[in-house]
């Protein structure tokens, strides 16, 4: 049930800032710049040069927020993250290997 | 992003209100991304990077096909030494060496890119030195 580790960038490769609500992220790899709304940004943060399952992430993110959701709704948001290439599936898995 | 604490009153603590972050509904979305103008896209594809291989993969040898081998395989290359440009991934996928890349290596990053796949490090270069312009 723990599933695939997830894996963002480090800090250093993208660039943030916050427009009014939402956060700008220039992706420096890429070149791409994303407009994020939450709870992208605190995903994003959670998993940066860090993998994580979306067990772990759930963990990560109630140590500092108030989290309203269930485990499919974070499953969604990561897919989005992945689709953008902000986000990928960590190559090793101890859980997935075990 | 930071919340601040109320000042304690009568030397009190008070908690801190917490913020509550929504995941949200499955069909929300939470990320769009911008697509450059041309003129900006030319730059970007200039400057973006490809890890030859994905940090993730960090120390495996690439073979002559861009398959990814363990350090030490005969006929295999060792990592870049830094992440390509765009440019210089736009040269060796010309069949060129860029200046500073191991002449013998070059096909094999060259593979290496052209395997790559959505979702690794480096794919949305990649699929930028595709697109017509």
């Amino acid at each position: 049930m723990a599933g695939p580790h997830y894996v963002a960038d480090r800090a250093d490769d993208v660039r943030l800032v916050e427009l009014d609500g939402l956060t700008a992220l220039y992706h420096r790899p890429s070149g791409t710049t994303h407009i994020l709304a939450a709870p992208a940004p605190q995903i994003l943060a959670a998993i940066a040069d860090d993998p994580a399952t979306a067990d772990e992430i759930l963990a990560r993110m109630a140590a500092g927020f108030d989290v309203d959701g269930d485990r499919d709704a974070l499953l969604s948001r990561l897919a989005e993250l992945e689709a953008a290439g902000l986000v990928r599936r960590a190559s090793c898995s101890p859980a997935e290997a075990a | 992003m930071s919340e601040t604490n109320p000042e304690p009153e009568d030397g009190a603590a008070q908690p801190s209100r917490r913020i509550v972050l929504a995941l949200g509904a499955a069909a929300a979305s939470t990320v769009v991304t911008i697509k450059p103008a041309l003129a900006q896209t030319a730059g970007s594809v200039l400057s973006c990077q490809i890890p030859v291989p994905a940090p993730q993969a960090a120390g495996q040898y690439i073979a002559q096909d861009g398959s990814l081998v363990a350090p030490g395989t005969p006929g295999s290359f060792p990592p870049a030494a830094r992440p390509l440009t765009g440019e210089e991934a736009k040269v060796l996928l010309r069949g060129g060496t860029p200046v500073g890349v191991d002449s013998q290596a070059a096909q094999a990053y060259a593979n290496y890119i052209r395997r790559l796949q959505a979702g690794m490090s480096g794919f949305t270069c990649y699929a930028s030195l595709q697109m017509p312009r």
